[in-house]
């Protein structure tokens, strides 16, 4: 069963199809980008890209992206000056980061939302971001560094 | 107490040095059980926390973890200023147990204040032994010998790689860090790195995915997957289990059993997930106490109906006999940490040698507890410390480490052990519930009289999660300091009585961000709110007026968050109301907030936030910023969204479907004005934390009229 992960053509092992899409991605390839936190779809950490849309890869299974493209945060700004995406970029001039560990989530929801043909309006925004959970605070810098890339994305950056 | 300099100089780079070991950390146990290091640090601690690499940069072998609040960042900082080689020369290695001397927990917001003067200090020191090399490879005087990024500078012009002064192994000593002369955390004293604007330690790992960071990232050959079986119900034993179901999966390794401790293993996370849906449980005994239990149990109301607590803080008498102006009964329930990161372990135990990474508050505790559980010698276990997801006070005790180890000793491979979001609210310590009695009196002039508080809490320090009921019941003659943080009120009171009595519960409790002071600041500042109207003053204006001698600090940050938000020009409406409340985080930081917030029907929203914060000397002003905000928005779930009850012997609530948390969109702007007025640096991870949940209620108290006695806010009450 083939996927295309980051660029890459790359088999799952038919052992893993029923396994969910997280568990592959990290102990099967290796990534970090996508996170567990909650399991059942409800905090967003684990959000990864299939075919250009978030998605949460806990409840996925492997078997799911048969055939599909899966970009995670390691894949985000590949092409890209200094291999960043916008919004990564956004990211490090507002330094969002506290603990880091929803940031993945965050990340890949907003750059699938600023991505899209046309971009989500700021209300479309904040009401999907309001299902990323994060426990350190960093609502309101994630909103301003979104404001940002915003900016960068139609800059063309 | 010796340790093992070759181990250090190796990891280090000079493996090549040949230094001989002397002894390691560690050594005979005595016997007792293992309790949490409590030692200040010392200088001769601090000798192992900075070194010069063979590459010439600096490194710090960090006794503080990294869970978010930026010491990471801070610390680079100050070595960064005091050494002169350049923050991204400076770099940053979490908590080791073979690269550090025994430390404290990080807690308590005391990295800066009690850690960071000696890593300034340990820093002049190496500085001081480079520039001696330097001074005489080029021979002058050691006075005309400055760092300027990668070399020693000279004033003739000369340099000298600092790779090159560090081929040889420089190494501090606790003479050479007490004789030096620190200068990047004095006031006066001028500074390049300390107090501007510095990317921030990992950022560009962490938004990419670049590299390793936490625990759940740590990767071993033949690792496997372990999970442990859990109770039904808190307290329960395991009385019998069957995985014959599941030894039909491909890649299922199989159950172990040590006692009470039963565990499987899979050669996949997914093998395990399958597995454990299989495997089949009996279990006997453990508690049935459901909310009703736990509400008895911290009631102030039931056995004291007429005062007397089993530790007084505060011993005034308050006679009844006079009405009160105030008399409240408050209300805080158990709250749950949810740092995003649910905690994971990797164990190898490899001849007789165990390692394990974790994301730790406390890798010391962490190293002990497991060499007592598995009977090894502490020096034969290292503890590799990660980044944490979020500690928040969470992660101070031995849990998933053990479960880990225990595993990997079972099955002779590594083993990764990661805590489903379930196990995280089910089997942690949370925030102990608490009820307060506060009664108060005002003399005619509008000052505070009488003041009498009461509560009663489930512990804090004294955890249940790391004793067990005889060492807890020891301790009910000292009062435990976490349930009494902050319930001294900083205000000039007449007759003063404050007491507390700790109570254990049927379900695990322990620090909770802020300890005792998130809730007992709450009910001091509801209850001053409640004065103030009484009074028929101003709210901010009471707490000016009555504000002790001591609290001159305090009360420059009320002045400051008055003049940040106009609180006098404000424009209460029906719909919009204005709170303000302050508080001090361990006589050491002090923070005063106002809240403005927005009735939308009967639900209240939180539209702006603002913060005059006072924590000495800033360091990194970015990263204290940070830690703000993270305290106001902490401050909106405690006073709108977070309760975590018991329901038939267990936590009620199993994922964040059930326990709310604050959203994106209870977030509002914030606006933070950063105190800094020659105060030596002291703390700002959870200093905010104790003013915001009262001014956020006392706002909701000034639309509605009804003082907010209940934590979260119930709208459906009033």
């Amino acid at each position: 069963m083939e996927f295309e992960i980051n660029g890459a053509r790359a088999s799952i092992p038919e052992a893993m199809r029923e396994d969910r899409l997280l568990w592959v991605l990290r102990d099967a390839f290796g990534l970090r980008g996508p996170r567990y936190g909650c399991g059942v779809g409800a905090c967003g950490a684990c959000t990864v890209h299939v075919d250009g849309r978030a998605e949460r890869s806990c409840l996925l299974t492997a078997g799911d992206v048969a055939a599909r493209r899966v970009v995670t945060l390691e894949g985000l700004g590949a092409g890209r000056t200094d291999g960043l995406h916008p919004v990564q970029r956004a990211w490090i001039e507002e330094r969002v980061p506290q603990c880091g560990y929803c940031q993945n989530g965050q990340i890949m929801t907003a750059a699938a939302l600023l991505g899209a043909a046309p971009p989500a309006d700021s209300e479309e925004v904040a009401a999907t971001l309001d299902t990323v959970l994060c426990r350190c605070g960093t609502h309101d810098r994630i909103r301003r560094a979104i404001a940002r890339a915003r900016v960068l994305v139609r800059e063309g950056a | 107490m010796g340790w093992s300099r070759r181990r250090v100089l190796a990891a280090l780079g000079w493996s090549a040095a040949g230094i001989v070991a002397v002894a390691a950390w560690g050594g005979a146990r005595a016997g007792l059980p293992p309790l949490p290091h409590r030692r200040p640090p010392t200088t001769a601690d601090a000798a192992f926390w900075a070194s010069l690499r063979p590459d010439g940069t600096v490194e710090i072998a960090s006794p503080r973890a990294e869970m978010g609040q930026g010491i990471a960042t801070a610390l680079r900082r100050i070595a960064a200023e005091e050494t002169g080689v350049g923050f991204a020369r400076v770099s940053f290695v979490h908590p080791r147990t073979d690269r550090m001397p025994p430390s404290r927990a990080t807690v308590g917001s005391d990295s800066i204040a009690d850690f960071a003067p000696l890593l300034a200090k340990a820093c002049a020191a190496l500085a001081l032994a480079a520039r001696r090399r330097a001074a005489a490879a080029l021979g002058v005087p050691v006075g005309e010998i400055r760092i300027l990024g990668d070399a020693a500078l000279a004033e003739d012009g000369r340099a000298v790689p600092l790779a090159d002064l560090a081929r040889a192994p420089l190494v501090l000593d606790a003479e050479a860090v007490d004789g030096a002369t620190a200068r990047s955390l004095d006031p006066t004293s001028a500074r390049s790195v300390i107090g501007t604007a510095q990317e921030p330690d990992g950022i560009r790992a962490l938004i990419t995915g670049a590299r390793p960071l936490f625990a759940d990232d740590v990767r071993l050959a033949h690792m496997v997957f372990g999970a442990v079986l859990r109770p039904p119900r808190l307290g329960a034993r395991l009385e019998w289990v069957d995985d014959g179901a599941a030894r039909d999966l491909a890649g299922y390794i199989g159950l172990r059993r040590d006692g009470a401790f039963a565990g499987i293993l899979a050669r996949t996370q997914g093998t395990l997930e399958r597995a454990l849906a299989l495997v089949e449980t009996r279990w006997s005994g453990g508690t049935r106490a459901s909310q009703p239990e736990i509400d008895a149990a911290v009631d102030i109301d039931r056995d004291h109906p007429d005062g007397g607590s089993e530790h007084g803080l505060r011993d005034d008498p308050v006679d009844d006999e006079a009405p009160f102006d105030v008399a409240l009964r408050l209300e805080v329930p158990m709250a749950a940490h949810a740092a995003m990161e649910p905690r994971s372990a990797v164990a190898r135990l490899l001849d007789g040698r165990l390692e394990v990474w974790t994301g730790s508050q406390d890798v010391t505790f962490v190293r002990r507890v497991l060499a007592d559980a598995l009977d090894l010698d502490e020096a034969r276990v290292v503890v590799h410390g990660q980044r944490l997801g979020g500690g928040f006070g969470g992660r101070t005790i031995c849990t998933v480490e053990l479960e880990a180890a225990r595993l990997a000793r079972a099955s002779g491979l590594p083993v990764k052990v990661r805590w489903s979001r379930e196990d995280e609210f089910g089997h942690a310590f949370h925030r102990p519930p608490s009820t307060h009695r506060i009664e108060a009196r005002l003399t005619p002039e509008g000052r505070i009289a009488a003041w009498r508080h009461r509560f009663r809490s489930g512990h804090v320090v004294f955890t249940s999660a790391a004793m067990g009921p005889l060492l807890q019941r020891a301790t009910s003659f000292v009062a435990d300091p976490g349930v009494a943080r902050g319930a001294v009120p900083p205000y000039a009171i007449g007759a003063l009585h404050v007491g507390f009595e700790d109570v254990r519960l049927p379900v695990d409790t322990g620090p909770w961000r802020g300890l005792g002071a998130a809730p007992n600041v709450w009910a001091v500042e509801t209850a001053i709110d409640a004065l103030a109207r009484a009074a028929g003053q101003d709210t901010l204006a009471f707490r000016l007026a009555n504000l002790g001698p001591d609290a001159a600090r305090l009360a420059r940050c009320l002045a400051r968050v008055a003049t940040l938000s106009r609180w006098s020009e404000r424009r209460a409406t029906p719909e919009l109301g204005y709170g303000v409340a302050c508080g001090v985080y361990k006589e050491k930081s002090f923070a005063a907030v106002v809240a403005e917030v927005r009735l939308e029907g009967v639900r209240p929203r939180v539209t702006h936030l603002w913060c005059a914060h006072d924590c000495g000397l800033v360091i990194d002003p970015d990263g204290v910023r940070a830690q703000i905000e993270g305290n106001l928005v902490w401050g909106i779930g405690t006073a709108l969204h977070e309760r975590l009850e018991l329901a038939d012997g267990r936590v009620a609530a199993g994922n964040f479907t059930d326990y709310a948390i604050a959203r994106s969109t209870d977030v509002p702007s914030m606006t933070i004005d950063l105190v800094d007025e020659g105060d030596p640096p002291s703390g700002a991870g959870e200093t905010a934390i104790v003013a915001a949940p009262a001014a956020i209620t006392n706002a909701i108290a000034a639309i509605t009229g009804r003082t907010v006695t209940r934590l979260p806010h119930d709208p459906s009450r009033g």
